[in-house]
């Protein structure tokens, strides 16, 4: 009946505590009365008769927490009991302590800063009412493969609109930029042209005014815009009686009708301050092809995904069949817009960084682990006499265990100040027009979840790694404990083996991060020196959109862009100046369907490329090179066929054998026919690691441009310039929103995500490498302090320093190997993984898979050297009497 | 009952000394102390206060029973004193005495 009366004391203990408290006070007072009479008569004074009766009594808290609980003390003192104790040993090593919080808090502050983004973009559901009822509409051509992120056209939509059954809305939008005017400068804004329905159906509130209705959305209706909460506050200085007000778009008048909030975001359509409906018109309707609209619908509350797949599939197979000219082999994929979301370029970089910053926290907690255990090693001789006054196995080991959790604590609380500090830096790494693009990106913070993360990470790996010193301590073997204790020899314990294995462990891991870093950082090494195709430094950029309401004719069009051209040419400072329909990254583009005379397509067969109709001293203002033939020259304007020039990848590919120069070409939109002139050098348009294209280059005096993007190159400092150059567009039309970067900012811009991804790699990587290489240190500091007695009987049977060295480099350097060996196999296979975020390195790079293994093993033998060299130090007489 | 200790473990080596000691007959802590003392020389020199979570210890298994006394100073105290189980305990714990003894003996050289 033990448990029965264990169960009266513990009752015994929890209400009555105080009683039990004083029982044990009395009954030990007694006991040291005793032992001062004892002394006493034994000839002691009576003052040194009762210090030396305290002293033999011993330490009387450690003794009280033992008594407390064999008296039935509840188990919440127990564990209060475990922590004050934990919290004293971690005090006392503080070295120890140090150390490990460190390292727990980097693993876990990086965890927790990436995790706020994983949290943001792949956990917390879209900013909208019941997001899983939202699907996306994207065009498939079922016969060559290629989607477009556009639904088939414009009558296919309205169509599908007034037909389906399983959607309780559908919308549509496309991007637009408006100019701004006024009597502000102009101002160019990012926006999006909707049907009325775009925010009802996201679910959107106004916090002025009102959103759509359908009377707005026909042509002929009234302007009416709506503006974000940035461009409302910015532009127009918060003004409450905006509602009604008339703002100028273009020359045309346009009423607000409402303001967004700023949390208001739709990732798909990225940077929008202002919407206006799409109002279009009866030809626009009736137009079945041209791939323009985007779409997304909101299913009906009984209507599956799947079921709302197949009508879309039944409608689009009919349309095929009724409009085999436009609608042949296309159809539309309906897919959730939260997997379409996540699934957003930079989706597979932020999990990839999730599951390195994951492996950096492995790492911390092995070498954590391997702290605990070398410290359990060396308070094995506490644990022994513990256990001889009878504290359990398991006692043991639960104490062990709340030392554990209690650094892992201390760990995520210390981490969480990293995490904050993380997730800041990653914020302004980030800019402001990438951030419309991530999901909740304005809920990135330390909420429930993220914390709930950190908690629970802690607590897992205290739990998990304490486990192992824990349970290596309760098996503690008393009779060999207290003989290892005293003879210092063993080097091949149970925990010892672990020890080991744990560095081994660790270095692997810290290997197989960072090959994947080195991986990633070469990619984007490359990727910048391999440079986009031109010259980009001291080139400012100026770009602007003429409205086609005021420039209603070519000629026009062409007088504007000529006069721009001229008096930015005149400007003081400028080398030399193009100007093209769009420049690279300059974030718009155009292409153009053609047919290579003499090589007629299949039916619905479509070949296209990117179009730019560009200057004469384009080419050479941009340092593009011309590979073969010639670039265009001032008679262009006067020929009767248009010249063309094409990238080096087109002509090879399209002419392997033959020579491109005097090609003919039918440009499609146009219905013209161009001839070859030229073939220049490959240039990047969106970002630094597209593969070589295609690319058509126009004389702009043929194709008049109502886009327009100046590249000046600047004899100085390009920044400087771009206030020259704006002034000098407004010189000839006051009117024209500009915004100008210099070329370099327009790169990094679009290269943002890498170097961000990059700039964590280099951090995860160090932090790898470091917290690698201080297990090694740990390992083999702790072996040769534990070794000392041994060295010191080699030393003095004449072993040389330098053998004893050897030898203990030689150990430590066979685990580092067999870390390293691990970790390279390990990377061969994990490393697959980041295929597609590499550029021009193979996820195999031999280079890198042979550089870091020997990089590591050289850091690590530096590492096992230095307690070598203390080892090789040890004067053997010390060491004989150090016990 | 989970209170059958492996007699070859030496965890219980304090405890066995405690019953030995009292199997002589009911004393308070400072008592049994000294009995051990006696036992097992000076065992207990260095912490006497350790005796006492040990005997809690084993009042708690039920191997020995307390209540308050008065001692041969005539001071309150608290005395144990051996059960029938304690004793059972006892018997088959000394057919492994030899062997504590060394394992003892270590320790006193050791601590």
């Amino acid at each position: 009946m033990e448990w029965l009366s264990k169960l009266a004391m513990r009752l015994r203990a929890l209400r009555r505590g105080d009683a039990v408290h004083r029982e044990i006070a009395e009954e030990w007072q007694f006991h040291i009365d005793l032992r001062t009479l004892e002394n006493i008569r034994r000839g002691m004074t009576p003052e040194t008769a009762r210090r030396t009766a305290e002293q033999h009594f011993g330490n009387r808290g450690y003794i009280k927490d033992l008594s407390w609980e064999e008296r039935g003390g509840g188990l919440a003192e127990t564990v209060w009991q475990d922590l004050k104790f934990g919290i004293r040993q971690l005090w006392k090593s503080s070295g120890f302590t140090v150390v490990a919080v460190l390292s727990l808090a980097l693993g876990i502050g990086a965890n927790t800063a990436i995790f706020s983004y994983i949290d943001a973009w792949m956990i917390k559901p879209l900013p909208y009412p019941q997001p899983d009822r939202l699907v996306r509409f994207e065009t498939q051509d079922k016969k060559h493969g290629w989607t477009s992120s556009g639904v088939t056209s414009a009558a296919d939509f309205f169509d599908f609109q007034r037909q389906n059954s399983s959607f309780e809305q559908t919308v549509a939008w496309s991007s637009a930029n408006f100019n701004l005017t006024g009597d502000d400068p102009p101002e160019l804004v990012e926006g999006g042209r909707v049907t009325w329905n775009y925010f009802d159906t996201l679910g959107a509130k106004p916090i002025l005014g009102r959103t759509f209705t359908a009377e707005d959305d026909h042509s002929g209706a009234p302007h009416l815009v709506i503006l974000s909460q940035g461009l409302w506050q910015g532009r127009y200085a918060g003004d409450l009686k905006i509602i009604g007000r008339n703002i100028a778009i273009g020359r045309e008048a346009y009423t607000v009708v409402g303001v967004m909030p700023g949390t208001f975001q739709f990732p798909l359509m990225g940077v929008a301050n202002l919407w206006v409906p799409l109002a279009a018109t009866d030809k626009q309707r009736a137009e079945r092809s041209g791939i323009w609209l985007a779409a997304f619908g909101r299913l009906k509350p009984s209507v599956s995904l799947e079921q709302a797949r197949a009508e879309t599939t039944t409608f689009l197979t009919r349309l095929e069949r009724e409009f085999p000219q436009t609608n042949t082999n296309l159809t539309w994929l309906v897919t959730s817009m939260t997997d379409e979301i996540r699934r957003e370029e930079g989706a597979p970089e932020v999990m990839m960084c999730f599951v390195i910053v994951g492996l950096v926290l492995l790492i911390a907690c092995a070498n954590v682990a391997n702290l605990m255990l070398a410290r359990a090693t060396g308070r094995k001789k506490e644990f022994a006499v513990r256990g001889a006054l009878g504290a359990t196995g398991r006692r043991l080991a639960r104490q062990l265990l709340t030392e554990s959790l209690l650094l892992f604590l201390l760990g995520a609380a210390a981490g969480l100040f990293f995490g904050l500090w993380g997730m800041r830096w990653i914020a302004l790494q980030i800019p402001g027009h990438i951030r419309a693009y991530i999901v909740n990106y304005g809920h990135v913070d330390l909420n429930f979840t993220t914390l709930a993360f950190t908690l629970v990470i802690a607590l897992l790996c205290g739990l998990v790694f304490g486990l192992a010193p824990a349970l290596g301590s309760s098996r503690l073997d008393l009779n060999l404990t207290l003989k290892e204790a005293s003879s210092q020899t063993s080097g091949s314990s149970h925990s010892g083996r672990l020890r080991r294995i744990f560095v081994a462990a660790e270095t692997a891991l810290a290997v197989v991060v960072l090959i994947s870093a080195t991986l990633l950082v070469k990619s984007f090494i490359i990727s910048v020196r391999s440079g986009p195709g031109f010259n980009p430094s001291n080139v400012l950029t100026a770009q602007l959109a003429l409205p086609r309401t005021k420039y209603t004719q070519d000629a026009q069009v062409r007088n504007f862009s000529e006069e721009a051209l001229a008096r930015i040419h005149s400007l003081p400072g400028v080398a030399s100046v193009g100007v093209a329909s769009h420049v690279p990254f300059g974030g718009f583009g155009q292409g153009i369907e053609f047919e290579v005379v003499g090589r007629p397509l299949q039916p619905g067969e479509r070949q296209g490329a990117p179009f730019t109709a560009v200057s004469q001293d384009y080419f050479s203002t941009m340092q593009i090179g011309l590979v073969k033939g010639r670039l265009f020259d001032p008679t262009e304007a006067y020929a009767s066929s248009p010249s063309v020039i094409v990238s080096q990848t087109m002509a090879r590919q399209l002419w392997p054998d033959e020579d491109p120069i005097g090609k003919k070409l039918r440009l499609s939109e146009q219905r013209t026919i161009g001839t070859i002139v030229g073939v220049v050098s490959d240039v990047k348009t969106y970002h630094l690691r597209e593969p070589h294209g295609w690319h058509i280059y126009v004389p702009m005096a043929q194709f008049p441009s109502r886009t327009l993007a100046y590249a000046v190159r600047t004899t100085g400092d390009s920044t400087t310039m771009a206030a020259a150059i704006r002034d000098a567009i407004w010189s000839v039309d006051r009117d024209q929103p500009v915004s100008s970067a210099p070329m370099e900012t327009l790169i990094a811009t679009v290269d943002a995500g890498n170097r961000v991804v990059t700039k964590l790699m280099v951090f995860f990587g160090a932090l790898a490498l470091f917290l690698g290489v201080i297990g090694i240190y740990g390992v083999m500091a702790h072996l040769v302090s534990q070794r000392t007695h041994e060295i010191g009987i080699r030393t003095a049977l004449g072993a040389s320093p330098p053998q004893v060295l050897r030898m203990f480099i030689g150990q430590g350097m066979k685990l580092a190997l067999i870390g390293i060996a691990v970790g390279v196999v390990s990377a061969l296979g994990a490393t697959r993984a980041l295929a597609t975020m590499l550029y021009q390195v193979t996820p195999s790079d031999p280079l890198t898979f042979i550089t870091v293994p020997i990089l590591f093993a050289m850091v690590a033998a530096a590492a096992c050297g230095v307690p070598a060299r203390r080892a090789m130090k040890v004067d053997p007489l010390i060491a004989l009497r150090y016990e | 009952m989970t209170g059958k200790q492996k007699p070859e473990l030496p965890q219980g080596t304090l405890d066995m000394l405690i019953l030995k000691a009292l199997s002589l007959g009911p004393m308070h802590g400072y008592g049994v102390g000294q009995r051990i003392g006696q036992l097992a020389e000076e065992m207990l020199k260095v912490e006497e206060g350790t005796l006492y979570p040990a005997l809690y210890r084993i009042e708690r298994r039920g191997w020995i029973v307390s209540e308050w006394g008065v001692s041969e100073n005539n001071r309150r105290a608290r005395f144990y004193k051996l059960t029938r189980e304690g004793r059972k305990q006892l018997n088959l714990e000394e057919a492994n005495w030899s062997q504590l003894s060394i394992a003892i003996g270590k320790v006193l050289r050791t601590a």
